[in-house]
């Protein structure tokens, strides 16, 4: 989303300028040089095409219902496009040390596929939790307690700012040991 | 953590969204009186007017000076802001060089890639470090170092800041002869599995 917002921004701004410039030659136009308005933009016919339409026309109720979904876009792209940052402890004051959700899920990842009983894991990661999906041909709960207490004893040796929740699943697969 | 050191972690698009999430509402809010007015909640009467209420126009035809000042007005504003706002999302992140005395006759200034390449090949020399990106942000008077570190797997996290910080960023402190230099660190944990073999110069 962020990358989008990166993309998007420059082109509303961009929008916004054109629109505000429009606005301001028409009208001067209109003042200044009556005979020679409308000068780029064709905003009489629009005017006309306009015309008698009432609140209550559909193509009213169309154009409305789209900008609100345009509007609804644009405004949920700026609240979602935020950082996902995973903060670690500060060292010193005037150093913030921070990681990926994507680099901290990679680390758990590495330490739940040391376990030798685990066939394969997947892991997904925030600053509030750590979840680790796990795949053994042994029982599943014995080795979830070990995954579990691999995971945690990681954290313990990671020094993240808010100990994020662990949850881990573990499920038998068939296969030969 | 400082709130210099928090700003340097990435570059801000705090106005970006601020500016978004303004557009996305006005947006959001002009199509819902449209609808609104259109289902006849402020009236049934007034859901039949037409668009171009004749009200309106005979008030427009009335004061046209105040209409046709208020329409150049917004559309300034609007042309003001739009342009402000392509610009500054459009800036590349400024890379400051350091002003270390502003003296007449005695200015020094520091280049910002010098100090860059100096920390980036201290911090390279860190045991559990394969790679060092470094960069300044901020302004030349007050910066701030930003720092991606890549990790060798299963490296200690505490044995690299501790060396970072004791050896790396004191050095970097002596340098500019200040007490606290504000910096972001980015850990890249288990980004490889073994050291990166010296560059080439």
């Amino acid at each position: 989303m962020r990358l989008l917002l990166r993309v998007l921004a420059p082109l509303l701004g961009l929008l916004l300028a054109v629109l505000g410039l429009a606005i301001v030659v028409e009208t001067v136009t209109l003042w200044v040089a009556p005979a020679s308005s409308p000068l780029v933009v064709p905003w009489p016919a629009w005017l006309a095409a306009i015309e008698g339409l009432t609140w209550q026309s559909g193509a009213v109720r169309a154009t409305a219902v789209v900008v609100g979904l345009v509007g609804l876009f644009v405004l949920l792209l700026g609240l979602v496009a935020r950082r996902h940052d995973v903060y670690l402890a500060d060292p010193v004051p005037e150093v913030t040390v921070t990681t990926s959700p994507h680099s901290l899920a990679r680390a758990v990842g590495h330490e739940v596929r040391s376990h030798s009983d685990v066939v394969s894991a997947s892991v997904v990661a925030s600053t509030k939790k750590i979840t680790v999906k796990a795949s053994t041909l042994d029982p599943a709960e014995a080795v979830r307690d070990d995954v579990r207490a691999h995971v945690d004893e990681m954290l313990v040796r990671l020094p993240l700012a808010r100990r994020p929740r662990v949850s881990v699943s573990v499920t038998t697969t068939k296969g030969v040991k | 953590m400082s709130r210099r050191s928090r700003a340097a972690v990435a570059r801000s698009a705090g106005g970006d969204r601020t500016l978004t999430t303004i557009l996305g509402l006005v947006l959001v809010a002009t199509s819902v009186l449209a609808l609104l007015v259109g289902y006849g909640v402020f009236g049934e009467f007034r859901a039949q007017r037409p668009l171009i209420d004749p009200i309106a126009v005979q008030w427009v035809t009335d004061h046209t000076a105040a209409t046709r000042w208020f329409a150049v007005a917004i559309g300034i504003v609007l042309f003001v802001v739009g342009l402000w706002w392509t610009l500054h999302s459009l800036r590349p992140e400024p890379r400051p060089d350091v002003s270390l005395s502003e003296v007449p006759g005695e200015r020094l200034t520091v280049e910002h890639a010098a100090i860059c390449d100096a920390v980036r090949h201290d911090a390279e020399t860190i045991e559990g470090v394969s790679r060092a990106r470094v960069r300044l942000v901020g302004t030349p008077v007050r910066p701030a170092l930003r720092i991606s570190l890549h990790m060798i797997e299963g490296s200690d996290v505490r044995d690299v800041w501790a060396e970072l910080d004791g050896r790396v960023l004191a050095r970097a402190r002596e340098a500019f002869s200040v007490s606290a230099l504000p910096t972001a660190v980015r850990l890249e944990l288990d980004a490889t599995s073994a050291p990166t073999p010296a560059r080439v110069e």
